[in-house]
């Protein structure tokens, strides 16, 4: 039955052919569509491309120059503030320092005063 | 497929309107029959298969070969024909007629009556399970090829043959003694 059906089938369903006037109407409707042509890139399309891709590339390297010198201002900044924190360190080394001579001083005066 | 129909491809690419006649040529048969089984209205398809060919040689630099020129135009068809089913919703009711456009050639091992009766069934399924009946059996195409060229999952086009052709064996049984 299966078979039976599948071969009604493909006699019911043989193709058709519309016939040589088809073809000559097909054509005729070609006849009056615009050229074809290949289809490539309008100058004024590449002009545009261009002139992005120029401008692209411009914004690109000042983004990474801007990028670099606000990196290099960063580690100037560190730099100064470490510079900084060392100095008032270093003054405050002195200080104690100072105090501690002075105190030293002092003491081994008295010591001396008191052998007398 | 052949040479000659890759050279023909080739000069209709150039913009030889011969060549493109006769690719036409070559291809209407299908393009057509597909369309009027799907519509069931001859002046419909050939409508509808004068747009496609138009459509083809708009695109023709899109179609890299015969093999996919073949595919190109059944994809076209069969979905433009649905498209068109749907947006007229008019897909039940049909002039029973216009489904019967057969050539006589082999008519002596053919059952008209039969033939004209399983076109007439054909009419009452819904555009996309019609669409993948006419594929399989006016183009001989696999289920795997009716899904590519219908853009549907292979069950999906497995099931509508199944269901379709349950439809057509029960009506046949129930018209044919």
């Amino acid at each position: 039955m299966n078979e039976d059906l599948d071969a009604r089938l493909r006699k019911a369903l043989r193709p058709v052919d519309p016939g040589e006037q088809f073809t000559q109407r097909v054509l005729t409707r070609v006849a009056n569509e615009p050229k074809r042509s290949i289809p490539r890139v309008s100058k004024t399309t590449m002009r545009w491309a261009s002139a992005t891709l120029a401008a692209s590339l411009v914004l690109g390297v000042l983004a990474g120059h801007e990028w670099q010198a606000r990196r290099t201002q960063q580690g100037l900044q560190a730099r100064r503030q470490l510079l900084e924190a060392l100095r008032v360190t270093r003054d405050k080394l002195d200080i104690a320092y100072r105090a501690v001579n002075d105190k030293d001083g002092s003491s081994t005066e008295a010591g001396e005063h008191r052998g007398s | 497929m052949n040479r000659t129909s890759e050279e023909l491809l080739s000069r209709a690419l150039a913009g030889d309107a011969a060549a493109f006649g006769a690719l036409v040529r070559d291809q209407q048969r299908s393009v057509y029959s597909l369309a009027l089984r799907m519509l069931a209205d001859r002046q419909k398809a050939e409508d509808l298969a004068q747009e496609v060919f138009l459509r083809l040689y708009r695109n023709l630099s899109s179609v890299g070969s015969v093999a996919h020129l073949a595919f190109w135009l059944r994809k076209v068809t069969a979905n433009a024909a649905i498209d068109r089913l749907r947006r007229d919703a008019r897909y039940e009711a049909v002039p029973l007629e216009e489904a019967d456009d057969l050539p006589s050639g082999d008519a002596a091992n053919a059952d008209p009556l039969l033939e004209r009766r399983l076109r007439q069934l054909l009419q009452q399924l819904p555009p996309a399970p019609r669409a993948v009946l006419l594929l399989r059996y006016q183009d001989d195409l696999d289920p795997t090829e009716i899904a590519r060229t219908l853009n549907m999952s292979i069950n999906t086009v497995k099931s509508h043959l199944k269901r379709s052709l349950a439809m057509l064996r029960e009506s046949i049984g129930e018209t044919v003694p």
